[in-house]
């Protein structure tokens, strides 16, 4: 066996792998080969023909050795070299060894596994691969602190916004609707859960009732927001989307001292100078607080069960929660799109002339859009607001929005696989490897860059400028661009998405109001 | 949509703007009331917003080139603008000037920060369409606009990271994040005292000059495009794409024209905030940016001179919105107005109708 | 009674009159064609009847109710439903999906159906798909392709397909426009027969446009001529053919008419032709 040809034939996953341990080190090397090798088990039944679970397995093994391989390199490269490059102890050769071992052998194991399963006949192979999934997303969390990676906030956070990037992908992928202020849903479904379940104003309600109200909330906006924007073409539904969004975040923000008149009435009152006549609506004797501005509404309530007791500082009990609004959020969605709606969708996207003339009516299948899309967005605000107990306006701002664009883009428009995978990129990238790559960087250049420097303006220059977490729009920025000319239809793309957007689309600028305002 | 239900439509509008809107500031009787104890006042935030609202314009007019040649809302603008204030500055501390320098002397750096800053963006605007816009010409219009709001992100970044090079342009000052002041050099001497005119407002040479040079490059980019043989040629290739290259104009030349000359202006206007604010920041580009889409939507995006009267519009509406009403809600207002504008006249003030064929 | 009528049925884009105070009638089961030269305003006619645009003035009527300016959906949920001169597939989308997209309005499910899928859910999405498939059989196209995305069909079996759309709506008035463009006289006497077929197996109105005038001649219970927004002539497809005005108006001295429609793709000869044809054979 061609040990070179083997880690080429593993070269993207094992690079991946290959950064985590040169960022984490430790067990992370343990804990990434068994997330990649099961996935690496699962893709080689993409690519190859597994006849039977022998097969499977033989293929999965050779997989999984390649990964493997560059974890165990990239173990003993941070172990001996990376440690005290960057000013920290190296670590003993054996231990080092033993954390490259631990991870080659879990991916070896994990892929040789997931592949078999892909060798089954087909019903049992769904099962054991759905199996599979389910134990690996059920036992990460123990895996994760057994192996101390503290990655588990982290993942919570990309369960967060897979829950956001599969709502907007309601609106934008199936009904082709591109909507630039998604954040502002999940501002108010926060914001929702904010008002409701805290002492600000004195609505202490349960968490498990409150994330529905969340929920309702968000949909409603949806409507209200979506209605303006049904008559318009493309574009500029995307600009009005990002009005709202810049708006939301506006009024959260100011919405501190709220009096209410009735206009007509005051009108009178002026005129007659008779101030009584004036009738007050809200905040009457002092002006109403309602968001508490840009301290923001702190603490939030915390869900609790029978059992596990109030949700506290264990991220145990939080990951179990979002996971199931994931799991539930995927179910439902996939529920939307298999169905009378999800066809309505397709076919507003497609050609809304058409469709219209075919007996879908085009405002409330939008509306619809946008409303199920809000929805969702309302779970992920609910849990959001819980879960950080706090809330603040500035956490919902355009570039919010743009980053949940960017996954559904990344991912492949219109694909719930392709939306989570965006995602998962996305939120690792940002979340998990820019600042963990800032702080190694920052640990080499002072320990080893830095000092043989000596021009001071480079030197300073370099501190300042070269920070990885400084550069994130730039690196989202260039992704959208990037993916836009070389895969405008995402990594793992629909079938439809993908013959759309390599083609020429004249129908998509059509509008019936258009048409029909004509007159 | 009947007639009647229009005129319901609008008055349930208006009342709910009356109803809510003195949340946001909008508290006509003490509106009134201020109006009228100071109406200097008014004619000064007047003035700001004219001034403003100029500025606003000259970068409206780079989204309405853009988006009357090839129908993209190039998202990227109002940062492309953000830069020519950074490279603009930079040239003002490469010749060393301070504030309150001599007019005379600081005429010079201010011709040469203009220059430079018209020719950068102008130039980073043309690479940005020939790498980022012209791949996905044919592709469908979401293509293009992600491609914008990703250049957007890369030039906003940009910003910060030319703001945090203080190893090498100290006038960046400390922090990367950090608004920049830029040097105050035009003279704030009261023009209308000086012909002897007694008021309360102020009319300085500093407000005269950033009003005469924004005024000027619009004037110049009307003639241009009414009178020379290559305005013609946008106006064609924005009329109808296929036919100007039947007729044999170069399309994709003038596509660049177009970026040249949108970048020139939105560096221009770098250039004329800073000198009129005597501060950027480089956040500055995505709300500007706003604000002149705004604009030129207002106007009637594609109509040269809907975006210009646009952007004094919006400049007004800014201006008195953070006197009267409520600075913190302004954005908010402006926004509000680009949604109902968007909603009910989406041709704008002075654009046409669209009509689609079946 | 009439199924389908418009009065003084009048569409202006600005200063131009595309249709000008045009009255018509469908009668239930009749086959009536609308021709006219490009330009007569044919399309734009169409477009009223489908309710893609709002009349500038006029009225219609289906079924004695008034439907003046209702939306295109609620037409086809009533039983007008068109195809398009330039196809308008969902190209993307299945070959059926395409079938069940017209379905959509003889449908129930709501938002909670949808979410919670009840067995009632799950058995009208059955039916559907069910009417699905033996309307692909019906209209020629077959199961087999059922699967496939709609553009990827030859280009007659997506007029045929566009036909089996419309027709999963249950229509009771079916307006095709220009159903034979592009089709060789093999597949445009496959065409004509067909049409025959679903008056008569499914109890429609059928009002096409047509430039073929071989089809016109043979199909239609009556033929509606078009010019520059009038219309000119009306009658059996013999009285029409002996008309003067119509002659006149194909014949023509000028052709300079109103651009309201994009021009039709096949030549202008072809069609005088075949009206000359027609006419001596009658």
């Amino acid at each position: 066996m061609n040990i070179l040809k083997l880690i080429r034939s593993s070269s993207v996953l094992g690079a991946v792998g290959a950064l985590t341990v040169l960022l984490f080190g430790g067990w992370s090397g343990a804990v990434i080969g068994w997330l990649l090798g099961t996935g690496m088990g699962y893709m080689s039944s993409q690519t190859k023909l597994i006849a039977n679970p022998k097969t499977g397995a033989q293929i999965g093994g050779t997989a999984g050795l390649g990964l493997g391989i560059w974890l165990l390199v990239a173990s003993l490269l941070e172990g001996l070299l990376l440690l005290p490059l960057s000013g920290r102890p190296a670590i003993p050769f054996g231990t080092a060894l033993l954390f490259g071992l631990a991870g080659l052998g879990l991916a070896v194991l994990s892929a040789v596994l997931m592949a078999a399963f892909q060798g089954l006949a087909n019903p049992a192979q769904k099962q054991a691969t759905r199996l599979t999934l389910a134990f690996v997303l059920l036992i990460f969390p123990f895996a994760d602190q057994i192996a101390q990676t503290g990655w588990i906030a982290t993942v919570i956070q990309i369960q967060i916004f897979a829950i956001l990037a599969l709502g907007l992908n309601i609106p934008v992928g199936y009904a082709g609707l591109l909507d630039l202020g998604y954040a502002a849903f999940f501002a108010i479904g926060a914001y929702t859960t904010g008002m409701l379940s805290s002492a600000h104003l004195g609505i202490e309600w349960n968490f498990w009732i409150v994330i529905w109200i969340a929920a309702a909330v968000a949909a409603i906006a949806g409507i209200i927001l979506g209605a303006p924007t049904l008559p318009l073409r493309g574009d500029y539904l995307a600009i009005v989307t990002l009005g709202f969004g810049e708006i939301i975040p506006i009024v959260f923000r100011n919405l501190t001292e709220i009096k209410i008149t009735e206009p007509i009435s005051s009108l009178l009152a002026t005129l007659l100078n008779r101030p009584e006549l004036a009738i007050c609506l809200v905040g009457c004797t002092e002006p109403f607080n309602l968001t508490n501005g840009e301290t923001g509404i702190n603490p939030i309530g915390r869900p609790s069960l029978p059992i596990v007791g109030t949700f506290g500082t264990s991220p145990f009990p939080w990951y179990y929660l979002v996971l199931l609004l994931v799991v539930f959020s995927m179910f439902m969605i996939g529920r939307l799109r298999d169905s009378r709606l999800g066809r309505a969708w397709a076919a507003i996207r497609e050609d809304e002339l058409a469709a219209s003339a075919m007996g879908i009516n085009r405002v409330s299948t939008k509306l619809l859009a946008f409303a199920m899309g809000a929805t969702f967005s309302g779970f992920a605000g609910a849990f959001y607001a819980a879960y950080i107990t706090a809330i603040f306006p500035s956490v919902f701002d355009f570039s919010v929005s743009v980053i949940i664009l960017c996954m559904v883009i990344l991912g492949g428009l219109g694909n719930m696989t392709g939306v989570l995978l965006g995602c998962i990129i996305i939120m690792a990238a940002d979340r998990l490897y820019l600042p963990k790559l800032a702080e190694v960087l920052k640990g080499i250049l002072n320990t080893s860059v830095l000092p043989n420097i000596s021009s001071p303006a480079l030197r300073d220059f370099i501190t300042t400028s070269l920070d990885p977490i400084q550069m994130r729009l730039f690196l989202f920025g260039l992704v959208l661009v990037i993916m836009m000319i070389v895969r405008p239809e995402g990594l793992v793309p629909s079938a439809q998405r993908r013959a759309e957007l390599h083609e020429p689309d004249p129908a998509a600028n059509d509008s019936l109001a258009d048409v029909r305002s004509a007159g | 949509m009947k007639q009647w239900q229009r005129i319901v439509l609008y008055v349930m509008v208006g009342y709910f703007i009356l109803l809510l809107g003195p949340v946001a500031g909008l508290d006509l009787p003490r509106i009134v009331k201020d109006i009228s104890q100071s109406p200097s006042l008014l004619i000064t935030q007047l003035l700001v917003g004219l001034i403003n609202g100029a500025i606003i314009a000259v970068i409206a007019l780079g989204y309405t080139l853009v988006y009357g040649i090839i129908e993209l809302i190039n998202f990227a603008h109002g940062d492309l603008y953000m830069l020519g204030g950074f490279a603009a500055l930079t040239v003002m501390g490469a010749f060393g000037v301070q504030d309150g320098a001599p007019f005379i002397t600081s005429i010079l750096p201010m011709l040469a920060a203009l220059l430079v800053a018209a020719g950068f963006c102008a130039g980073l605007n043309v690479l940005t369409e020939r790498y980022a816009y012209r791949p996905l010409r044919n592709a469908p219009r979401l293509a293009p606009l992600i491609s914008a709001i990703g250049m957007s992100f890369i030039f906003q970044n940009l910003g910060l990271f030319w703001g945090g090079l203080r190893s090498f342009i100290p006038i960046m000052g400390n922090t990367a994040a950090a608004p920049k002041s830029f040097p105050d050099l035009l003279p704030r001497n009261d023009i209308l005292e000086a012909i002897g005119i007694e008021s309360k407002v102020d009319f300085t040479v500093k407000d005269l000059v950033v009003l005469v040079v924004a005024v000027v490059l619009m004037v110049a980019l009307n003639l241009f495009v009414q009178r020379t043989p290559a305005g013609k040629a946008m106006r064609a290739v924005a009329q109808n794409r296929d036919a100007a290259k039947i007729v044999g104009i170069n399309v994709d030349q003038i596509i660049v024209l177009t970026f040249l000359i949108g970048g020139a202006l939105a560096g221009s206007a770098g250039l004329l905030v800073g000198l009129y604010n005597n501060t950027i920041v480089f956040t500055m580009g995505f709300t500007a940016g706003l604000r002149a889409f705004t604009a030129a939507v207002l106007g009637g995006i594609g109509n040269i001179t809907g975006a210009m009267l646009g952007g004094v519009l919006i400049g007004l509406l800014s201006a008195l919105s953070d006197q009267y009403l409520s600075s913190r809600w302004t954005d908010a207002w402006v926004f509000g107005v680009l949604v109902l504008i968007l909603v009910f006249r989406p041709s704008g003030l002075l654009g046409e109708n669209l009509q689609e064929k079946v | 009674m009439s199924l389908l009528e418009a009065r003084q049925l009048t569409m202006r884009f600005g200063g131009l009159v595309a249709v000008n105070a045009v009255d018509l009638t469908l009668e239930p089961g009749m086959i009536a064609s609308l021709i006219g030269p490009n330009g007569a305003g044919k399309t734009t006619f169409f477009n009223m009847l489908s309710g893609l645009y709002v009349p500038s003035s006029g009225q219609l009527f289906f079924e004695d109710r008034e439907i003046t300016g209702t939306e295109p959906h609620q037409l086809t949920r009533y039983g007008i439903v068109r195809t398009f001169q330039n196809i308008r597939l969902f190209g993307n989308m299945t070959v059926l999906e395409n079938v069940l997209v017209g379905r959509h309005c003889r449908m129930q499910t709501g938002l909670l159906g949808t979410l919670l899928r009840p067995p009632k859910v799950m058995a009208e999405e059955a039916a559907a798909r069910r009417a699905a498939f033996s309307l692909l059989d019906y209209v020629g196209l077959g199961t087999e392709r059922a699967q496939e995305s709609a553009k990827n069909l030859p280009y007659g079996d997506q007029r045929r397909l566009e036909i089996a759309r419309a027709l999963a709506s249950n229509p009771k008035v079916l307006l095709l426009d220009e159903p034979t463009a592009g089709m060789n006289p093999n597949e445009t006497a496959d065409l004509t027969r067909f049409i025959y077929r679903i008056r008569d197996e499914l109890d429609l109105t059928v009002m096409l446009i047509e430039h073929d005038m071989k089809v016109v001649m043979d199909i239609s219970d009556r033929v509606s001529v078009m010019e520059y927004g009038i219309k000119i002539a009306q009658g059996t497809p013999d009285e029409v053919r002996a008309n003067p005005r119509v002659i006149e108006a194909y014949l023509g001295k000028d052709e300079d008419s109103p651009a309201v429609e994009s021009p039709a793709p096949e030549p202008l000869n072809g069609r005088v032709e075949s009206l000359k044809d027609t006419s001596t054979e009658g």
